[in-house]
């Protein structure tokens, strides 16, 4: 195999690519190296983890057609110290291949090809549909965060996509709180639902580009193709909680308050929250106010007070200061709604006028 | 070895496959996979994912093939197949030791999509009392003979009596005892709207299929179809079809079907056909055993004062009891003991429905009736004994019932001085307490008023 690609590209592609190589070593060798394939159609690169897979076609020349597996971070780590523009040449022989520049030159130990596996791909689809790759990023890079770390239940360490009646939603949860994003879809397309493993996601989003999304998804697989590329991950199969039962339908107290206010106060008082990361936030219709206090008995306390509207009750929880930070970067209105639902229930957080956005927090034990 | 058994069978396979393939293609291949049953000669090997099954058949089949044969010429084929995630093993992983934060119940709100039905509802979280034994035992019987005992077994009840759980636990009961069958829950108003868009999408004959090929099924509520004729006429078909083959169908309603209305003869027919068993109104003491047996599940033990007091005060259907224990587990999770009968009380009056302004009147008129007196005596002046008592009875649940002021309670009863009242309650509230007698008619009266 001899082929010529422009440098800067190339590293940018080995870049998107290395992320779905199998970064473990205790599995098959070949699994951590990325699978050059120079064939009729083109240049693409192919990396997989056996969680998720990627092709991605490069712009590039074809002397001679071929196939090579080449470890990923050492690619990686070549191509990211690559300065200006040029082209390279990779050029395959026997168990070597030889990355020349117009400054230099180096040979790299291939990986053997035979075991690299083949990407699943849904041939026969459930569910098609296209979707603007912006707006795929937008819904599960904002709640994809909020999944359970843990994989000791699947299903919430998922992201949830589900279609109803023209409003796509995302959700995720790891049961302390809970976070949904919704966008109206135009089109008649049929209901579905479809648990996509966290982590896999949030490596899908960071990688697609702007442009439309094909998404072809079966019972166990789901695959994005757009123009230049295909990425797949296996669908998790169990059931997810039906959390719009969690989600409180009266309030005791509702707060408005400014972010920067409230982001502010936060990091101020979070300064002084315990090991817990506990944070007392209290609704104080009467003074028109939300306070935050926290208290740890090595650093201090500290208290702020925000000026708010606040209607209903007057109401104190504590919560984890981190689960109270998450949702401010994602909402974009200036104000925002806090809904607590009574002591020891949840706490809904909202931008003010969005309601394509829903944040929903459990408080700690007083 | 024993050939017939996955788990020593997939060993076997395992040992030989490890000869005969790298040991870095063998850890990442085989570490997740194993056999998930043997049926009629073919092996059914679950795998992780895709990946794993388009590999499987292209690298390993011929492999796997030539070790199984090799076992035995019984095995004609392996097949390959993707496992759900909370069937596969998984790692035990160490949770985080402290983590404050109170958990969403989440676990309360799986519903499995290919059945519909709740797992929370099972048999050993259902209380048996005299008011449900009949319709339990009727439940078991159709369970151990599905479709030959009571077919249609119909059980109707009020709202909050526990129809929808029996049901319910029938259904996954049904499940785990037959694994091979087919269970189905729908609400009535679920099929309706499923005729309709079938209708509408002109898709009737797959609409007749799905609903043919249960084993058994649960409609529940289906008072909802009086006055819809043509989905009554499709529940008619189906009902046929189902009950010809011998399968079980369950159906619950508010009323008996005798008392539907605008229902075509020939349902209502269908509907009585079987068994019908109607859930009555739970007793006190069934009442404190669903306390006790929903509080224990959410680990809380609660003393027998509070249990009685929840059991009796509570008025209405075991969902409003539901709620108050729900709060009651609230306030134990968040204050890490479980609440005593004064805390019981102060949150169940804001539980309780609006308090009705009650006439001070109707509240004489009944007490007067229960101990059997002239209910004018109570406004003379008089103080005989037999009228003291349930005068200070109704100055007590003015106040602590009703919230009554002092010196209304006081003008109201033929004019007596609020410190009158005040000293009347008082020893009313004394007496409530050491005095089991007073105690139990106070409850009595409180059930009158309701």
């Amino acid at each position: 195999m001899i082929i010529t690609l422009e440098k800067k590209e190339f590293g940018e592609a080995v870049a998107s690519v290395g992320k779905f190589a199998e970064r473990k070593s205790a599995t098959l060798p070949v699994l951590a190296g990325i699978a050059i394939v120079a064939g009729d159609d083109g240049i693409k690169l192919r990396a997989t983890n056996l969680e998720t897979g990627i092709d991605l076609k490069v712009k590039g020349t074809i002397k001679t057609q071929g196939v090579v597996a080449l470890p990923a971070t050492t690619l990686k780590e070549m191509t990211s110290s690559f300065s200006g523009s040029g082209e390279i040449t990779l050029e395959h022989t026997g168990d070597t291949v030889i990355v020349s520049s117009s400054t230099g030159r180096s040979t790299l130990k291939t990986l053997s090809y035979d075991d690299f596996p083949t990407l699943p791909y849904p041939d026969a689809p459930t569910t098609r549909f296209t979707i603007s790759g912006a707006v795929l990023r937008a819904l599960i890079g904002t709640v994809g965060p909020c999944a359970s770390p843990s994989m000791v239940r699947p299903e919430l360490a998922s992201v949830l996509l589900a279609l109803e009646s023209g409003v796509l939603k995302c959700v995720a949860t790891d049961s302390f709180r809970l976070c949904e994003k919704k966008v109206s879809i135009p089109g008649n397309l049929p209901d579905f639902s479809l648990l996509i493993p966290a982590k896999n996601a949030l490596d899908i989003v960071s990688t697609i580009p702007d442009e439309p999304i094909e998404m072809l998804i079966d019972e166990h697989q789901c695959a994005f193709s757009w123009k230049n590329g295909l990425l797949t991950t296996r669908l998790v199969t169990a059931n997810y909680p039906d959390y719009k039962q969690i989600i409180p339908k009266a309030f005791v107290s509702e707060a408005v308050v400014l972010k920067k206010d409230l982001e502010s106060a936060i990091r101020r008082t979070a300064i002084f929250a315990d090991s817990f990361q506990k944070v007392r936030i209290g609704l104080d219709p009467a003074a028109k106010q939300v306070t935050l206090a926290a208290r740890n008995s090595d650093v201090g306390e500290s208290s702020e007070k925000i000026p708010a509207s606040v209607t209903g009750e007057s109401v104190e929880l504590s919560f984890n200061h981190r689960y109270l930070q998450a949702p401010l970067s994602a909402i974009t209105a200036d104000s925002l709604t806090l809904s607590a639902s009574g002591i020891g229930r949840p706490l809904v957080i909202k931008g003010s006028g969005d309601t394509s956005y829903l944040y929903l927090v459990m408080p700690m034990n007083q | 070895m024993n050939k017939s058994d996955p788990h020593e069978l997939w060993e076997y396979v395992l040992s030989q496959v490890e000869l005969s393939i790298s040991p870095a293609n063998f850890n990442t291949w085989f570490r997740d996979s194993f056999i998930v049953k043997i049926e009629e000669g073919i092996i059914y090997v679950g795998l992780p994912s895709q990946f794993f099954k388009d590999w499987y058949l292209k690298k390993f089949h011929i492999l796997l093939l030539k070790i199984v044969r090799g076992v035995s010429h019984d095995f004609r084929n392996i097949e390959y197949m993707i496992v759900k995630d909370d069937k596969r093993k998984q790692k035990v992983e160490n949770r985080k030791p402290v983590q404050q934060t109170v958990e969403m119940p989440l676990n309360d709100f799986y519903i499995n999509k290919t059945d519909n039905l709740n797992p929370r509802y099972t048999f050993e979280t259902f209380v048996i009392g005299s008011f449900n034994e009949l319709a339990y035992a009727a439940a078991q019987a159709a369970i151990k003979q599905p479709g030959l005992t009571y077919n249609p077994l119909f059980i109707y009840g009020d709202t909050g009596r526990g129809k929808t759980h029996l049901i319910q636990a029938i259904g996954n009961q049904f499940k785990k005892l037959y694994p091979n069958r087919k269970v189905f829950y729908l609400t009535a108003e679920t099929f309706g709207q499923d005729y309709y868009n079938a209708v509408q999408g002109g898709t009737m004959n797959r609409f007749k299929d799905k609903y043919r090929q249960y084993d058994l099924l649960i409609m529940d509520d289906i008072q909802f179809f009086s006055k819809k004729d043509k989905t009554q006429e499709e529940l008619f078909h189906l009902f046929n079809a189902l009950h010809d083959n011998n399968k079980q169908i369950i159906f619950s309603s508010d009323r008996s079907p005798s008392n539907i209305p605008d229902i075509a003869d020939r349902v209502r027919g269908r509907l009585s056909s079987g068994m019908t068993i109607d859930i009555s109104e739970p007793d006190t003491e069934s009442r404190m055993a669903i306390v006790r047996k929903k509080a224990a599940n959410n680990g809380i033990i609660l003393s027998d004062e509070v249990v009685e007091y929840i059991a009796t005060s509570v008025a209405g259907s075991i969902r409003e009891l539901e709620g108050v224990i729900n709060s009651v587990v609230c306030h134990t999770q968040v204050k890490g003991v479980p609440p005593d009968i004064a805390e019981v009380r102060q949150s169940l009056r804001s539980f309780s429905r609006p308090t009705k302004t009650v006439s001070v009147k109707h509240v004489v008129s009944k007490v007067a009736e229960f101990y059997g007196i002239d209910e004018e005596s109570i406004y003379e002046k008089t103080r005989r004994r037999e009228v003291v008592r349930p005068r200070q009875v109704i100055m007590y649940l003015l106040r602590e019932d009703f919230s009554v002021s002092y010196p209304t309670i006081g003008t109201k009863l033929g004019g007596r001085d609020h410190t009158t009242v005040i000293h009347s309650c008082e020893k009313v509230k004394r007496e409530v307490a050491t005095d089991a007698e007073l105690s139990k008619e106070i409850q009595d009266i409180r059930t009158l008023l309701v």
